[in-house]
């Protein structure tokens, strides 16, 4: 069943389909408030929240973008407004200076060619959140640049200069094990800052 | 390891799955939640319809008393008038518990069963 069916159908009053669209893009709202609460204790209720809200304005959806990129600027702003309710939402144009010093430094002889990707996955956790948001939307769900922009508000420019401050920072803490070319280029970033 | 090596890692892992994680029964909770709540405003509008109809009923009856025997009424209204206080606790006791069964009760009903 496409979209515009199942929203047909759940607008007719189907409960069924309902949840069968919850089913479809659960992961979707899952990755998205879960990078930015980072709380599974919590994340339940976000995610309920964001279903309750797309089922109530669901008759106002126009088929304008498509629905997960709709789902997504739901799970989003109401990710964000909860982060505000507790005042953990920054706005401001984050430090790469501080969030370096957030990640963990990467010791080569604790880790395991295999671990090295455990490694990024954990520092991805610790890294602002408007960059997690970015690589989560740009990266895990495969949104286009006009797509994050359209979700997060951020001008794409903005996006594009996360995603890459992001690999950076990471690429810094990695810099045991990378050629003396990406230290020149992490340096380079830092100075344009 | 080389740069473009590192870089490759770096997109791979950015397009890993985080490690969280919903209940397997997760869209069947959020469907019964919208049913109940769904459901609180559907019994409020049967109260209100219903009370709707009781009070038309009473206006219709009090209008054909007021055609067929007008005396009876106005001895009603005089009775009402004298005995305000109580008549006004009865109308609202008999509202309460119509209110109650429509939707109080179900309401704390569907919130006892779902917690």
């Amino acid at each position: 069943m496409n979209d515009t069916e199942l929203i047909s159908q759940i607008l007719d009053g189907n409960m069924n389909a309902f949840t069968f669209l919850v089913n479809r893009y659960q992961k979707l709202v899952v990755h998205i408030s879960g990078r930015l609460i980072q709380r599974q204790d919590e994340l339940e209720d976000v995610c309920q929240e964001v279903f309750i809200k797309v089922y109530q304005n669901l008759g106002k959806y126009r088929n304008e973008c498509k629905l997960s990129t709709w789902i997504a600027t739901i799970a989003y702003n109401s990710s964000v407004n909860y982060l505000r309710k507790f005042r953990k939402f920054d706005e401001v144009n984050p430090d790469d200076s501080i969030a370096l010093r957030n990640l963990a430094d990467f010791r080569a002889e604790n880790y395991e060619t295999t671990d090295l990707k455990h490694y990024i996955r954990e520092q991805i956790e610790l890294l602002p959140i408007q960059y997690r948001t970015v690589v989560t939307l740009f990266h895990l769900e495969e949104f286009s640049y006009q797509e994050v922009e359209q979700i997060t508000g951020m001008a794409e420019g903005t996006v594009k200069s996360y995603l890459f401050r992001a690999k950076a920072l990471l690429r810094e803490k990695l810099k045991h094990i990378v050629d003396e070319n990406s230290l020149k280029l992490v340096k380079e970033i830092s100075n344009e800052k | 390891m080389r740069n473009d090596e590192l870089t490759e890692i770096l997109d791979r892992s950015f397009s890993v799955e985080p490690d969280f994680r919903l209940p397997v029964d997760f869209a069947q909770k959020v469907t019964t939640s919208i049913l109940r709540r769904e459901r609180w405003k559907t019994d409020l509008q049967d109260y209100f319809f219903l009370t709707a109809i009781l009070v038309g009923l009473i206006a219709v009856a009090s209008g054909t008393y007021y055609l067929v025997d007008k005396e009876l009424l106005i001895r009603a209204l005089n009775f009402f008038e004298s005995n305000w206080l109580p008549v006004s606790f009865l109308v609202f006791i008999l509202n309460f518990v119509l209110f109650a069964d429509k939707v109080l009760l179900r309401l704390l009903f569907s919130r006892w069963k779902i917690d």
